[in-house]
């Protein structure tokens, strides 16, 4: 969990969530990359942004990619953010007893009622729920004071992108192996916004 | 002690490793080289457990060229990274797991731009403008960082790899008098004589 | 002892001729047909449902043309129930690819991995085998648009434009005198629909009989893009070519 460093978060607002993650790429103090994926779209309105082992992440990730599109094929009909938690969860608990050395965060919005969804679940599944937000990785503690202090409930697409940049910069510059540049998805029923936001690159 | 370079530029790639077979304080051989060509344009250097790397990169040489014929087509560098990769990681949970560290550099054969992916023991793996393995990459990554540019030219590229030999030279215990140097490019992968400062 | 006579189910008779074989290929003939066309600017797909009822519940709406891959899609001619799990196994066929490689499957992959899957099926004891030709319409880097055929021997091959099932043959006879290299993806369709017009068995033709989709590519993104026809759509397409049945006509209203 420790060898690459990572921070995710994901938030609620009012009819949209935002999702959140630094792009460092590095094994142990030895930064090598600035431009890592660490969120990836299952589909129209459903992130999952994966916290922990750089490989375990990618190998992660494609699995999920491929059971999500399984999914979507033989059901005909987008999966919803709670469904895809409860897919990572029987995902990671499946290596319970040799677990990815993952964290995932979901953010997404229910393809049907528009309604906003965030969760996170520890490496072997365990989900929490939530109606505020969500953290995972090395910075998770100081995301937690960042996200204490500024979430408030009911934030409109433009206050929750103001809300999460800043609890997520704030944070990783206080990790010495996360940061180096974050991404942030903001999600609303009819679009999403991506915006890339420079950190300190030192 | 083993050290590797990949560099990118405008339309290549080029790969360099040392020459070196060590076995702790004794070098056993000079002229040993650990790279592997994947395809006609994607290439492999290597360095970790020698038995476990032989083993690993000729298992993924013959599975890309056996999906190469299977397939009835080239597979892109893109492709071949993430194929050994999947591979690397599927091996990393069992009791075999190869001690193999890589770079694999190569261009996309019609388009020319070129592709350099990074990956240590443990199949973590990403694309990388740049990138070191072993010791030299907390020597030379900073050097790597203040000369490297995007479209550097052949010629150039060069230059920024004799810097940060020069840098080993300079501060690394070991010594490592010579470096395989490959480039890849739309005409294929070929063997550079790069000459090093003594 | 079943076993003695189950594990024989498909072997050479003393003429040469692998009866089982033959005998799916002709249950094929007997099935609704699929038409496909290639074009320099997409892939038509057109298939006839045989079996219609007011009783059907024709929520899914389409039934013989599935997508199974961002840029591959099957028309499908035989036993439905074979076909499903067919496009299920080309649906994980092409996701697998997408997870080992990175990279959507080339439509001739995916093709030949299935003609070996049902190849496997002609010669392993104690199966029969598939009883479904697919045709496959697709689009990727190397080889731009491409249609496709297997059928239940193992065999397949790239077309320009063919058809399989019931009435296949005149199908093919037609595409052989009206079929150009250098059609547009309009004169397709209109072909199409014309041969469908002529083969099936009654000429009357309405959006309940008939699913169309193309495979083109997006002029602004470049993606690819799966198109199935909706029934007031087809139903458009059909009147314009003058093959809509007046009953047909008669309930649709809006003219669509």
């Amino acid at each position: 969990m420790e060898y690459n460093g990572s921070a995710v978060m994901a938030m609620k607002g009012d009819g949209c969530v935002a999702i959140a993650a630094d792009r460092r790429f590095g094994v142990q103090a030895l930064t090598l990359g600035t431009e890592f994926q660490k969120i990836f779209q299952m589909n129209k309105y459903t992130f999952v942004g994966l916290a922990g082992l750089a490989s375990d992440v990618i190998t992660l990730s494609d699995q999920l990619r491929y059971k999500v599109k399984m999914y979507e094929l033989r059901e005909e009909r987008p999966i919803s953010p709670e469904t895809f938690a409860h897919l990572a969860s029987s995902s990671l608990y499946e290596k319970r007893f040799g677990p990815w050395f993952v964290e995932p965060i979901i953010a997404g919005l229910d393809p049907k009622t528009g309604e906003p969804f965030i969760a996170s679940t520890d490496l072997i599944g365990c989900i929490n729920f939530a109606k505020d937000f969500v953290v995972s990785g090395t910075a998770n503690s100081q995301m937690y004071g960042m996200c204490e202090s500024l979430w408030e409930p009911n934030l409109g697409p433009e206050d929750l992108f103001e809300t999460i940049s800043q609890a997520m910069l704030n944070a990783i510059d206080r990790d010495c192996i996360a940061g180096w540049g974050a991404v942030v998805h903001v999600i609303t029923k009819d679009k999403i916004v991506t915006k890339h936001l420079k950190g300190r690159m030192d | 002690m083993e050290v590797l370079f990949g560099i990118t530029g405008k339309d290549f790639a080029l790969l360099a490793a040392d020459t070196n077979q060590a076995r702790s304080i004794v070098v056993l051989k000079r002229g040993e080289d650990r790279t592997v060509d994947l395809n006609r344009h994607t290439a492999l250097a290597y360095t970790g457990d020698p038995g476990d790397a032989i083993h690993f990169t000729e298992y993924i040489a013959a599975n890309v060229r056996l999906n190469e014929i299977r397939h009835g087509h080239e597979a892109s560098p893109n492709a071949v990274a993430k194929y050994t990769r999947n591979a690397l990681a599927g091996y990393l949970r069992t009791r075999q797991a190869y001690h193999i560290n890589m770079l694999i550099a190569g261009v996309d054969k019609t388009s020319g731009a070129p592709a350099l992916y990074w990956s240590d023991h443990l199949a973590n793996m990403t694309a990388l403008p740049f990138a070191a393995h072993g010791y030299a990459s907390y020597f030379c990554m900073s050097t790597m960082d203040r000369l490297w540019r995007p479209n550097l030219t052949l010629e150039e590229a060069i230059i920024v790899l004799q810097k940060c030999v020069a840098a080993l030279k300079t501060r690394f215990v070991a010594s490592l008098p010579e470096f395989k140097v490959k480039v890849i490019d739309k005409s294929g992968i070929r063997v550079i004589d790069v000459k090093f400062e003594k | 002892m079943s076993r003695r006579y189950d594990s024989r189910t498909t072997i050479f008779s003393p003429e040469g001729r692998l009866y089982q074989v033959e005998y799916a290929m002709e249950a094929i003939n007997h099935a609704g047909a699929a038409i496909g066309i290639v074009t320099p600017e997409g892939v038509v797909l057109a298939t006839e449902k045989k079996v219609t009822s007011k009783l059907l519940d024709q929520t899914n709406s389409q039934e013989k043309i599935y997508r199974v891959d961002e840029r591959v899609a099957v028309a499908v001619a035989g036993f439905t129930a074979d076909a499903n799990t067919l496009v299920t196994t080309l649906q994980s066929l092409a996701q697998q690819h997408y997870l080992d490689y990175g990279e959507n499957v080339p439509v001739e992959v995916l093709v030949s991995t299935l003609a070996s899957h049902k190849q496997a099926y002609t010669q392993y004891g104690g199966l029969r085998p598939f009883g479904v030709s697919i045709l496959y319409a697709g689009w990727d880097e190397s080889r731009g648009f491409q249609l496709y055929l297997t059928d239940p021997s193992g065999n397949y091959g790239g077309w320009q434009a063919t058809a399989i099932g019931g009435n296949a043959s005149n199908a093919k006879a037609l595409l052989k005198t009206d079929y150009r290299p250098d059609m547009t993806l309009a004169e397709a369709i209109s072909l199409v629909i014309k041969i469908v017009g002529k083969t099936a068995d009654n000429s009357a033709m309405s959006a309940d009989r008939l699913e169309f989709a193309t495979v083109t590519r997006s002029k602004r993104t470049g993606d690819v893009v799966f198109r199935a026809y909706t029934a007031p759509e087809v139903n458009a397409l059909l009147k314009k070519e003058g093959v809509l049945s007046e009953l047909a006509e008669d309930e649709d209203p809006a003219g669509l």
